[in-house]
């Protein structure tokens, strides 16, 4: 089946399907993209990672799971973990209405952003990445 | 390698999501796994179970044969009834779990997993060597279909002649579909009462007649459903995952099914020493039922720790959320001292341990609630 997937400008993306939000005060906003919710689909059970806790680029913070499949969540940053959206604990499928905005996971400070955003891809080279995941 | 297609990967194509499963190409889902369960368990869900394996047997030898061949007693079977059973190798270790239905004296259905029908089959074929026994695979000329949930039996008669609220529960009937030479038998794979429905004389590569049973369900009411549901909703019930929960390097009594081992019949069976050694010299795992208690999901392979988190004693054989239930839920393996019902362990899901006991798992749910013991 062929879907359209919602893929903001102005987002950084991983390969593996998470978004990062640079925002103004030099943190970031982290979280899974439209593609990545609609292939786990029905999304039932979020882990997150621990307050405090150090990020790394890349790195396993955190897990996505519907009834049958586990996701993991990587990092696109590596940082302190500053705050997580314990919303998503009570309410995983707040992912599947909107993976963006009210469904982000976690703020990270992050210690290397411009190392780290060398190796994200913007929109339209992530839409590109998303085409080629399709087929 | 070019998947193997059942009869309805037409309409698996156009409305599922197509996966890998053993080699064959079968829907995950079409709308999503937790509303397929729900449909299954609220009103009635159909599935694709094309891919399963059938075999006929005939010939005046063919209850010696089969009575040697599996742990259940055939002997006792009436006409047109049919049980569940395990075949063992000589070792105890189980070949299969599978379902044999009675069609005359000198004539047996059988009815087993997908990813086993080239293993099973040839071990049919082995072991029937010295009995007067013919053995034809059917599994690509016979489609098959799963219609289950409480309104299984208002939508299965809606597409045939003969009425099909009389057939008992694992008992199989010859019935006509939609026009069609065919099957239905009162089982299936979700602990919800409904049937597996076979249309015989429909070859692989004409899959028009399967087709078109399958849609004349679909507008009857049947939601599709995919392998996601499948698994969600058998392992709720407690049924074993062959491959998973039970293989060659399990015996039947770990695995709670010394129901359907019959060591007193005449004439024996293969595996059956094997197993009254293992049983004789104690058993050193069991199968237990888990339940999550504390948050997280159990899945295949995690390991399962006594209630200090500092001894491992098994692992998870299948395991994921119960959409039923909202909880995690488990089967797996423990030595036995830690099987009695209300153990308190820990699940290991990542780095965390997470609390969990143990639980009545055949099947999960209260039977007043769900299933086909359930007054509707």
């Amino acid at each position: 089946m062929s879907e359209e997937y919602v893929i903001p400008d102005g987002l950084y993306y991983t390969v593996e399907h998470e978004w990062v939000k640079v925002q103004e005060d030099g943190t970031v906003v982290v979280g899974v993209t439209d593609y990545a919710q609609k292939s786990l689909h029905d999304i039932v059970y979020v882990e997150l990672p621990d307050v405090g806790s150090e990020a790394e680029s890349m790195g396993v913070i955190g897990a996505l799971e519907s009834v049958k499949a586990v996701s993991d969540m990587n990092s696109p940053v590596s940082g302190e973990v500053l705050e997580v959206n314990n919303e998503l604990l009570d309410s995983p499928e707040i992912i599947n209405e909107d993976s963006y905005v009210k469904g982000w996971i976690a703020k990270i400070k992050p210690s290397d952003l411009q190392g780290d955003l060398l190796n994200l891809m913007g929109a339209e080279a992530y839409r590109k990445h998303v085409a080629e995941q399709d087929h | 390698m070019e998947l193997r297609k059942t009869h309805i990967y037409d309409f698996h194509v156009k409305q599922g999501n197509i996966v890998d499963f053993g080699g064959f190409a079968m829907p995950v889902w079409y709308q999503g796994i937790k509303e397929e369960h729900k449909a299954v368990r609220d009103g009635v869900g159909i599935f694709d179970t094309c891919h399963m394996g059938r075999t006929m047997a005939v010939g005046s030898g063919v209850e010696k044969w089969l009575n040697r061949v599996i742990t259940n007693d055939v002997s006792k079977l009436e006409l047109y009834g049919g049980l569940y059973t395990v075949m063992c190798k000589p070792d105890g270790g189980i070949i299969d779990d599978l379902i044999v239905y009675k069609m005359a004296s000198d004539k047996y259905y059988i009815v087993y997993n997908a990813g086993t029908r080239e293993k099973d089959f040839t071990w049919f074929k082995k072991t029937a060597e010295d009995y007067n026994v013919s053995l034809t695979d059917h599994s690509d000329d016979i489609a098959m279909m799963a219609v289950q949930g409480p309104r299984a039996v208002e939508t299965v008669n809606k597409v045939t002649v003969d009425d099909v609220s009389k057939v008992p529960r694992f008992s199989i009937a010859k019935v006509n579909i939609e026009g069609n030479l065919g099957y239905v038998t009162r089982t299936g794979y979700t602990g919800e009462d409904g049937f597996e429905v076979y249309i015989l004389n429909a070859p692989l590569n004409s899959p028009k007649k399967a087709l078109t049973v399958w849609n004349a369900l679909v507008d009857a009411g049947a939601k599709p459903c995919g392998l996601g549901s499948r698994d969600s909703l058998r392992l709720e019930a407690g049924l074993n995952l062959y491959g998973s929960d039970i293989d060659e390097d399990t015996n039947p009594l770990e695995a709670k099914l010394r129901w359907v081992v019959k060591f007193k019949k005449t004439g024996g069976f293969i595996g059956r020493e094997a197993i009254l050694k293992a049983r004789e010299s104690g058993l050193k795992r069991t199968q237990i039922g888990i339940a999550i208690t504390g948050r997280g999901i159990p899945r295949h392979g995690y390991e399962i720790l006594d209630e200090s988190g500092r001894i491992v004693l098994g692992k998870v054989t299948s395991g994921g959320l119960a959409p039923s239930l909202g909880y995690g839920i488990a089967l797996g393996y423990v030595p036995k001292g830690y099987s009695k019902v209300g153990t308190p362990m820990k699940i290991r899901v990542r780095k965390r341990l997470v609390d969990a006991k143990v639980v009545k798992a055949h099947p999960f749910y209260d039977v007043s609630v769900y299933g086909w013991k359930r007054d509707i």
